[in-house]
C-alpha cells in the first residue's frame, strides 16, 4: 500500500452556508493497479482527485503517501512531492504552447530535478515518446497536434519522471471512442509496466473494463467498491 | 531548460510589440530630455560650462546678480588674494551687423582668466552660432550706445546665455556701453576651502543658477515634462507586463500544477523583462546618440551620456518594479483554476 486517503472531508463556504462536498472518503491505491472513480456529475470526483494530488487542501482527514501525511506538509513540501512522485493527466492536455513535444518532456524532467545528463534525458524522452507512439512528432508544437495526440503527449509528460502515483481526471473526455480506448489502453499498460498506482476519473462506462478496481461516488461519499 | 527564451522565440510578435513600446517610450524620453538639456544649455550654458566653484555678489543685490555692483577696491582685494578668481559681468544687449540687422546678444566682460575670453578694446569674440548666422571674422559690428565699431576676432563654441549668443567685449567697451566699470560677479574655481568676504554672498554653481529666476522656472517646467514622461512610461510598462501576465495565468497554473516553483516563474518573467528592456533601451540610446550627431546646428539639443545612463537605469528599475508588481498575481495563481478553466 503506497497511497491512502483517510477520512478526507472537504467543504466550501458559500456565503453564509457551508457546503460539504466530500463527507469522509476512504480509499487505498496500490502500485501496478488502476483504480477507476465513477459517479454522477457533482458527486465530488474531481475534488477528491485534486485533493489527493495535493492541488488543493482538504478540510479534514489525511492523505498518506509512503508513510507521510500530505495534509500536514507546507506548500513547498507538497510541491516537491508533486514534482517528483506524482503525475497528472487532465481532461485537456494543458501542454505548454511554446514548447515542442520533446521540450515538454524535458521540462518535466527538469522540474523533477532529474539527475540524468541532457543526452540521457533526450534518450529517455525518445523512449517514452515511443511508448505513447508520438516519437515521430517530437519537434512539433502543441498547436499542430490533434486532440488525441496532445493527450498522449500529456500522458507521456505525466510519466516521464517515473512517478509513483498517476492521477487522471477524465483524460478521454475530449476524445472519440477509438482514441479514448487507445489512451486507456496506454494508461493501463503503463500502470502495469511502470508499476504506478493510478487513480482515474471517468464518465465513460466503456472505459471501466480497464480498471482493477471501480469505485462509485455519490454525494461526496463512496457508495460501493467493485 | 530556458523557458523564458523558448517563449520569446515562439511568440516573437508579442515580445516585439512589448519591446517597441519600451523602445518608443524611452526614445521619446531621451529626445525630450535632450531638448530640455539643450534649452537649458542655451539658457545658461555660459554658467553651466564653468568648473565647480563659488560665485560672489554683493549682499545688497539680494540674490539678483544684475543689481550687484562689486566695489572696485573689494574686487582688487579679492583678485589679489585668490589668483584664480575672476570678476565678470553679463548684460543683455544688441549688435547690428553691416546690413543694419539687429541681433540680441549677452555681452560678457571679465578680468583676465581661464574661464572667460578676454578681448582687446574694439574687438569682440562671439558664440559659434553667430558664425552660422553669416557673420565672419573681420566683420564690423555696431551698438547704439557704442561710438566705435567692434571687429569680430573669433568664435567660441557653446557660449549661450538667456537664449542669446554671448559676445565677449573688453572692460573699457563695457564701461562705454553700460556706464560702469564695477563688475557684477566674482567667480573662484573650487580650491578646497570656500573663502568668505564681508558684504558678499557666496553661491555654488547650482545655487547661483537658481538665483536666475527665468532659468529656474524654465528648468522646472522642463524637468516636470521629463519626470511626467518617466512616470507615464512606468505606468505603460506596468500595464503591458500586467496584460502579458494576465494572458499567461492559465499557463502559470499548469506549470505550477506540474511542480514548477513560483520563484522560477518570477525568474522567467524577470529574464524576459530585462532582455526586452535592455535591447529596446540599447536601440533607443543608439538612435538618440546618432541624433545628437546629426541634429541641425540651430536646434537646442544636448544629450549627455550621463543623462542617458541615468534615464536607462530609471527605466530598468521601473520595468523591474512594473513587472514584479504585475507579477504578484503569479503568486496567487492556483493550479486548480487553470486546470478547471480548460484549454490554454
Ligand atoms: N471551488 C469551489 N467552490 C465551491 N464549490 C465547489 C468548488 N469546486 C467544486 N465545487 C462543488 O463541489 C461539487 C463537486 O464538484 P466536482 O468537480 O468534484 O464534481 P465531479 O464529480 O468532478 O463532477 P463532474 O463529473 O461534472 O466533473 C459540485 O457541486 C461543485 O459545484
Ligand atoms: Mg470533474
Amino acid at each position: 500500500m503506497i497511497f491512502k486517503i483517510d477520512n478526507v472531508k472537504k467543504s466550501y463556504k458559500n456565503g453564509e452556508v457551508t457546503e460539504e462536498i466530500l463527507k469522509g472518503v476512504n480509499l487505498i491505491l496500490r502500485e501496478g493497479e488502476l483504480t477507476s472513480l465513477v459517479g454522477a456529475s457533482g458527486s465530488g470526483k474531481s475534488t477528491l482527485l485534486t485533493i489527493a494530488a495535493g492541488l488543493q487542501p482538504a478540510s479534514d482527514g489525511q492523505i498518506i503517501f509512503e508513510g507521510k501525511n500530505l495534509t500536514s506538509m507546507n506548500a513547498e513540501q507538497v510541491r516537491k512531492i508533486r514534482a517528483h512522485q506524482f503525475g497528472f493527466v487532465f481532461q485537456f492536455a494543458h501542454l505548454v504552447p511554446f514548447l515542442t513535444v520533446e521540450e515538454q518532456l524535458l521540462l518535466m524532467l527538469d522540474v523533477s530535478e532529474s539527475k540524468l545528463k541532457i543526452r540521457e534525458q533526450k534518450k529517455e524522452v525518445d523512449k517514452i515518446l515511443k511508448l505513447v507512439e508520438m516519437d515521430h512528432r517530437k519537434h512539433a508544437y502543441p498547436s499542430s497536434l490533434s486532440g488525441g495526440e496532445k493527450q498522449r503527449v500529456a500522458i507521456a509528460r505525466a510519466i516521464i519522471h517515473r512517478p509513483k502515483v498517476l492521477f487522471a481526471d477524465e483524460p478521454t473526455a475530449s476524445l472519440d471512442s477509438k482514441r479514448s480506448k487507445d489512451v486507456m489502453t496506454l494508461i493501463s499498460h503503463l500502470t502495469k509496466t511502470l508499476n504506478i498506482a493510478t487513480l482515474i476519473v471517468t464518465h465513460d462506462e466503456e472505459m471501466l473494463s480497464f480498471a482493477d478496481h471501480i469505485i462509485k461516488m455519490s454525494d461526496g461519499q463512496i457508495l460501493q467498491k467493485v | 531548460m530556458n523557458i523564458a527564451w523558448k517563449e520569446m522565440k515562439k511568440s516573437k510578435a508579442k515580445f516585439m510589440i512589448l519591446g517597441s513600446i519600451v523602445f518608443l517610450v524611452s526614445l521619446l524620453t531621451f529626445m525630450i530630455s535632450g531638448l530640455a538639456n539643450g534649452l537649458s544649455q542655451e539658457s545658461a550654458g555660459l554658467i553651466k560650462d564653468l568648473p565647480a566653484g563659488q560665485f560672489y555678489m554683493t549682499k545688497e543685490a539680494d540674490q539678483t546678480y544684475s543689481m550687484s555692483r562689486v566695489d572696485r577696491r573689494i574686487q582688487k582685494q579679492i583678485l589679489s588674494k585668490e589668483k584664480d578668481a575672476t570678476a565678470f559681468s553679463i548684460q543683455m544687449g544688441f549688435l547690428n551687423d553691416g546690413d543694419g540687422k539687429q541681433q540680441s546678444v549677452a555681452f560678457v566682460t571679465a578680468t583676465s582668466s581661464k574661464q572667460f575670453k578676454n578681448v582687446e578694446k574694439g574687438e569682440i569674440v562671439l558664440d559659434k552660432s553667430m558664425e552660422d548666422n553669416g557673420i565672419k571674422i573681420g566683420d564690423a559690428l555696431t551698438n547704439n550706445q557704442y561710438k566705435g565699431k567692434f571687429v569680430v576676432k573669433g568664435f567660441v563654441k557653446h557660449s549661450k546665455y538667456s537664449h542669446a549668443s554671448v559676445a565677449y567685449i573688453s572692460m573699457e567697451d563695457y564701461k562705454e556701453i553700460y556706464g560702469t566699470d564695477e563688475m557684477q560677479l566674482i567667480f573662484i574655481p573650487e580650491g578646497g576651502t570656500v573663502p568668505t568676504f564681508s558684504g558678499m554672498g557666496s553661491f555654488s554653481n547650482q545655487q547661483f543658477l537658481n538665483t536666475i529666476s527665468s532659468y529656474k522656472s524654465e528648468q522646472m517646467s522642463l524637468n516636470m515634462i521629463i519626470w511626467f514622461l518617466v512616470v507615464i512610461s512606468g505606468m505603460l510598462f506596468a500595464i503591458f507586463f500586467y496584460m502579458m501576465n494576465v494572458q499567461k495565468i492559465g499557463l502559470y497554473g499548469i506549470l505550477k500544477a506540474i511542480g514548477v516553483k513560483t520563484s522560477s516563474l518570477f525568474k522567467i518573467m524577470w529574464t524576459q523583462m530585462v532582455f526586452i528592456t535592455v535591447i529596446a533601451l540599447s536601440i533607443a540610446i543608439f538612435l538618440s546618440q546618432i541624433f545628437t550627431r546629426v541634429a541641425p546646428t540651430g536646434m537646442p539639443f544636448s544629450l549627455t551620456t550621463e543623462t542617458t545612463v541615468q534615464l536607462s537605469i530609471v527605466f530598468l528599475m521601473i520595468g523591474f518594479i512594473g513587472a514584479t508588481l504585475s507579477g504578484l498575481q503569479i503568486k496567487s495563481v492556483q493550479p486548480l483554476q487553470a486546470i478547471q478553466q480548460g484549454e490554454v
